[in-house]
């Protein structure tokens, strides 16, 4: 999921000072898990707002704000509030914020949150980053953990000269990610393919932005055009 | 003899390094350049070593060869992509560098640009392998070069990383990419050098051994607590308390030299890589003191 961090509050209402009237639009996906944008934030945001005097015209949490469509339809019934507003305020993603934008042409759109990475929970409301949507995946040459997202320098072939008792140079809370791949490739018996294995330099051009795919009826990727290992000569 | 022939002779190897200065006063490092030439075989050149941002490497091994000495030119991958590193290397070898050392490179999070974005599109054994195709006159993407480069190639090892199998495996792999020869993370404790040796002379690599000077029992206790790769054993921070404050950087060479000699009289390695971070007039007492001056 999209993880999201609240702005901090005297930003968001600094920069929403000019506006008199808002909906707040929050999302029932990710932006409700991280505790940025379900009910009891617009709750919170609307006492805010009121609290400083502005007035709330309504408040709605999409079903998935970053679904543009579906978002539009949902909206269909705020028509009247929509139109005493002259700020939405979104309380979901970076996607979701910009599902707003193309939803209202001609309406103020403010995003209340940082929208941070691709997470995965681990625990209520705590979140690492394991993916970094790079366009190429190779969790199948790593034993199932990316290198590129839980190495400090995205690192292919092993681990740097940086690792101490395990963990990353960059921060004992860390654990070196190359550590994890070599002790993971070791426990599911495939420590022969990273040892005779050396991943060639990624290719980037498939996260060149913006990136944009229809899913409908396309034939699967060409398999010539993916990255793989690469052997010496 | 130019380092790569010395390393082909037989003959036991000593480089050190100089490491370029924050600012375009390079007085100090003219001096250090000719207090170390004709005594090393070669002088590697840091690339904006820890992440701070100093004058390039390259310009600096253009220096060093100024003055008659030989330089190892330091690659690190964090600030620059395929397409710089290989520019580079080709700019290296018109100005007649003929060494490469190709390395990861500290994270930026290390240095004094904290906020700079780390590059990485390569790593060491990507470079390494990048190196290979130049010498073999291709770039990395498969065209042909109007000339290729010269270089002779090597990498860095860390025999005291903890856990060792995946550096060994690493090792390898930079092997198999075109190293053709090593220089070590310091190392203090000779018995487990030897293993690592033991190892290392399945390949056909030169290594040479890296040593930082002890200055003090509460420097290698600093570098046990926080330097990655590096550990000093316990009885040499014994023998560095037991010379009192006087005596310990005195007694940090002796250490040095004696297992300079050791190495070299038992023919563990193919030489040394002495790290001196400031102290650039004490390789050639150490030198001395291990008898190679």
């Amino acid at each position: 999921m999209i993880i999201t961090r609240k702005k901090d509050r005297k930003e968001l209402l600094e920069n929403v000072r000019r506006y008199k009237s808002f909906f707040l639009l929050g999302c029932s996906e990710c932006a409700t898990l991280c505790g940025t944008g379900g009910q009891e934030q617009l709750d919170e945001l609307k006492g805010l707002l009121e609290s400083e005097g502005r007035a709330v015209a309504g408040a709605f949490v999409a079903k998935t704000g970053c679904q543009v469509l579906g978002t539009k339809v949902e909206l269909k019934r705020f028509k009247e509030e929509l139109g005493k507003t002259d700020c939405v305020i979104v309380l979901s993603c970076g996607a979701g914020t910009q599902s707003a934008v193309e939803i209202f042409e001609d309406k103020a759109v403010y995003p209340s949150n940082d929208s941070m990475f691709l997470g995965n929970m681990t625990r209520l409301q705590m979140f690492d980053e394991r993916c970094s949507l790079c366009g190429e995946c190779i969790l199948d040459k790593t034993g199932g953990i990316c290198p590129v997202t839980a190495c400090p320098k995205g690192i292919l072939n092993g681990p740097c000269g940086g690792t101490k008792d395990g963990h990353c140079e960059v921060s004992a809370e860390i654990p070196c990610a190359w550590v994890r791949i070599y002790e993971r490739m070791e426990k599911i018996g495939r420590l022969e393919d990273f040892k005779a294995g050396t991943l060639a330099a990624k290719n980037w051009s498939a996260s060149v932005k913006p990136r944009k795919l229809t899913a409908r009826g396309v034939p699967e990727k060409p398999q010539a055009s993916r990255g793989g290992r690469e052997e010496k000569k | 003899m130019s380092f790569q022939e010395a390393l082909n002779s037989g003959k036991f190897i000593v480089t050190a390094e100089v490491g370029p200065p924050k600012g375009t006063d390079i007085e100090t490092l003219r001096h250090d350049i000719e207090l170390l030439k004709g005594k090393v075989d070669a002088l590697n050149v840091t690339d904006n070593q820890s992440a701070v941002m100093r004058i390039c490497s390259l310009a600096i091994c253009k220096i060093v060869m100024e003055h008659g000495a030989e330089p190892i030119l330091q690659m690190t991958c964090r600030d620059r992509n395929r397409i710089g590193l290989q520019s580079d290397l080709l700019g290296a070898d018109v100005l007649g560098i003929r060494n490469v050392l190709c390395m990861t490179g500290d994270h930026v999070l290390a240095g004094d640009h904290k906020g700079a974005k780390p590059v990485y599109d390569l790593e060491s054994v990507q470079l390494l392998g990048a190196v290979d195709s130049l010498n073999n006159g291709k770039d990395m993407s498969g065209n042909d070069l109007r000339g290729g480069t010269h270089f002779f190639q090597g990498a860095v090892v860390t025999p005291e990383a903890n856990p060792l199998a995946p550096q060994l495996a690493k090792f390898e792999k930079k092997i198999r990419a075109g190293a053709r020869f090593f220089q070590t993370q310091a190392i203090y404790d000779i018995e487990k050098f030897k293993d690592f040796m033991e190892f290392a002379r399945k390949f056909p690599v030169k290594v040479l051994a890296g040593f930082v000077i002890l200055k003090s029992a509460g420097m290698a206790n600093f570098l046990n607590k926080n330097v990655p790769g590096i550990r000093v054993p316990e009885d040499l921070i014994e023998e560095l308390k037991a010379a009192g404050k006087e005596k310990a950087l005195e007694t940090g060479m002796d250490i040095a030299a004696r297992h300079i000699r050791r190495l070299r009289d038992e023919k563990i390695c193919d030489g040394i890589h002495i790290m001196a971070i400031g102290m650039e007039d004490k390789v050639p007492v150490i030198m001395q003191k291990a008898g190679l001056l």
